[in-house]
């Protein structure tokens, strides 16, 4: 797949405050690739530079093959605002659609057109007539992702785009998204949700304090920093309450235990040992007549690799 | 040649997305003219106590004191809404988030600054004669039919110098975030001397020469002189050739600061906060 997006060595200042220090990121027409990183790593920074809202200190910053950073460079950019007051309030989300859309060069009828498809697209035709101001948080978002498609733009850049929403809401956002990309659109997904982007983004850029600390697959990102803490809850098959050291002891070498939260008895938490398959101490417990009715990684692979890049700060 | 067109064609989109907001906020729509109504109410009691023969004379004519006052709030009244209308323009869509969207989208910043004022370009010295002409009729003021076009004339030729100092005052609220008093002042001391509501005579020397120069004094002047005095189209066309000039390079001053003030933010990063 050609390359639609290509940032190198970019920096952006901001008076003392770097805000990019030399940053690469490469991605796709056809992908959707992660930003992620805490807040104020520069991710937003990042994505006005990439749509001439901010123009670099520093680097080379090449969209859809131009370094071109005019007018016409913005016509082929999608931009999801993170923020839901980007648009007229008082006006229905119709009107701010055909507004949107003649500023991007449609004709009156065209636009009008348009913005009742990409309204349809997302799931809006019902409420199209209605001022913008009495729509919910996840309607106005759907309508700025609405607004991005006004001209099905080869380049998509999405800021948190679901940072706010519910969970339904979310996925609502992300398959529209993730459908655009099966179609050929580059997608930059900006995102200090570390959840969202497995099964969803196929790269990642991991953004910190305005550096990459990482760059390439989620998977990649995953073996970063291994999950080997768990959360299991067993049960006693003899009598009386269980306490963490008698686990302790039937683990033995294998593994170190400590009392969930709570410490209701029945959850712990479990940390095998360098080179100790789980599945070994969990064989040690049940040999003690320990029933482990549960067991789960205390945190996923992806947040273990998130804190591990920035130093458990987030 | 075709981008220009591009750009201008964008225009009415503008001027469609003001209309339909300003639709929505029907009560602010008309206290504009509840207020105007209200002061020329009040003037027309302060004009019983006005000694007309005071008052200059125009075509040879005496005029009361309304027909006096009435033109010259009308004209203030015109270059204060237009002036806080282009100043805030770009301001209120920084406060409502929607700039950042604007200028992400291919339209030049030139295209961004008259689209957000068209619809008050365009509706304001519109609204102006309307008003003039019911201030007329109710009051029974005796202006001259003959003189209603060459002093829209007049009237439109002061709309580039209040779109120059709006824009300048814009630049300066984009800038500093905060401009409402520096806006106040300086449409204060425009009103003092304009001779809209007391002959220009009545100031000090120093001071009446120098409002011979207000674009605003000279507007308004040339407003009376064609509704009271009958003046016809030479002395329009003198004030506005005299008007022209004046307006022309404060637009183009209003023009240049507005647009290094967003290129400032732009540099800065700065566009989208308030």
């Amino acid at each position: 797949m050609p390359v639609a997006i290509e940032v190198e060595g970019l920096v952006r200042r901001f008076g003392a405050r770097t805000a990019l220090a030399g940053v690469d990121l490469r991605v796709e027409a056809g992908a959707v690739h992660a930003l992620l990183g805490p807040n104020g790593a520069g991710k937003t920074t990042l994505l006005r530079v990439l749509t001439g809202l901010v123009d670099p200190s520093e680097g080379a910053v090449r969209v859809l093959g131009t370094d071109e950073r005019g007018r016409a460079a913005r016509g082929r950019v999608g931009l999801v605002p993170a923020g839901d007051r980007s648009f007229y309030l008082r006006i229905s989300g119709l009107e701010n659609l055909v507004f949107f859309a003649r500023l991007h060069g449609l004709r009156r009828r065209a636009a009008f057109a348009r913005a009742r498809e990409v309204l349809d697209e997302v799931g809006l035709a019902e409420a199209a007539e209605r001022p913008v101001g009495g729509w919910s948080h996840g309607m106005q978002k759907r309508l700025s992702v609405a607004r991005a498609l006004l001209t099905s733009p080869p380049v998509l850049l999405v800021d948190e785009a679901t940072h706010d929403l519910d969970p339904e809401g979310a996925e609502r956002i992300r398959a529209l998204i993730g459908g655009l990309a099966s179609g050929g659109t580059a997608v930059l997904w900006a995102t200090q949700r570390v959840d969202e982007i497995r099964g969803f983004a196929s790269g990642v850029t991991f953004l910190d304090r305005g550096r990459v600390r990482f760059a390439g697959s989620v998977e990649g990102l995953m073996a970063q920093a291994a999950s080997r803490r768990y959360v299991i809850r067993v049960r006693n098959g003899r009598p009386g309450p269980l306490v963490a050291d008698q686990l302790a002891t039937l683990l033995a070498e294998r593994a170190s235990v400590a009392p969930g939260a709570g410490s209701d008895g029945e959850h712990f938490r479990l940390e095998p040992a360098d080179g100790i398959p789980l599945g070994s101490a969990i064989a040690a417990l049940a040999d003690g007549g320990i029933d482990v009715l549960a067991c789960r990684q205390e945190r996923s692979e992806i947040e273990e690799a998130f804190l591990a890049l920035t130093g458990d700060r987030a | 040649m075709t981008a220009v067109l591009a750009e201008v064609a964008k225009l009415p989109a503008f001027v469609r997305r003001d209309v339909k907001v300003a639709l929505s906020y029907r009560v602010a729509f008309a206290s504009d003219v509840l207020g105007l109504a209200a002061q020329v109410v009040v003037f027309s009691f302060v004009a019983k106590l006005v000694d007309a023969s005071r008052l200059p004379t125009y075509g040879g004519t005496q005029i009361t004191y309304l027909e006096f006052v009435a033109t010259g709030l009308v004209l203030n009244l015109m270059l204060g809404v237009l002036l806080y209308r282009v100043a805030g323009a770009i301001r209120q869509e920084q406060l409502q988030g929607t700039l950042e969207s604007l200028m992400a989208t291919p339209t030049a910043t030139a295209t961004v600054q008259i689209g957000s004022v068209a619809s008050t370009l365009l509706m304001v010295p519109l609204r102006a004669t309307l008003m003039m002409g019911a201030i007329a009729i109710v009051f029974g003021l005796n202006f001259d039919p003959g003189g209603i076009l060459p002093a829209a004339l007049v009237m439109a030729a002061l709309v580039p110098f209040a779109w120059g100092l709006g824009l300048a005052t814009g630049g300066a609220i984009v800038t500093f975030r905060r401009g409402s008093g520096v806006l106040g002042v300086g449409t204060a001391l425009l009103g003092l001397a304009s001779g809209a509501v007391f002959p220009l005579a009545l100031l000090p020397s120093w001071l009446a020469a120098i409002a011979e120069w207000n674009p605003l004094a000279i507007a308004i002047e040339g407003v009376r002189e064609a509704l009271l005095g009958s003046a016809g189209w030479s002395e329009a066309l003198a004030d506005i050739a005299l008007l022209l000039p004046l307006s022309c390079l404060t637009l183009a001053a209003g023009i240049l600061l507005f647009r290094l003030a967003l290129d400032r933010e732009r540099r800065r990063g700065t566009l989208g906060m308030y």
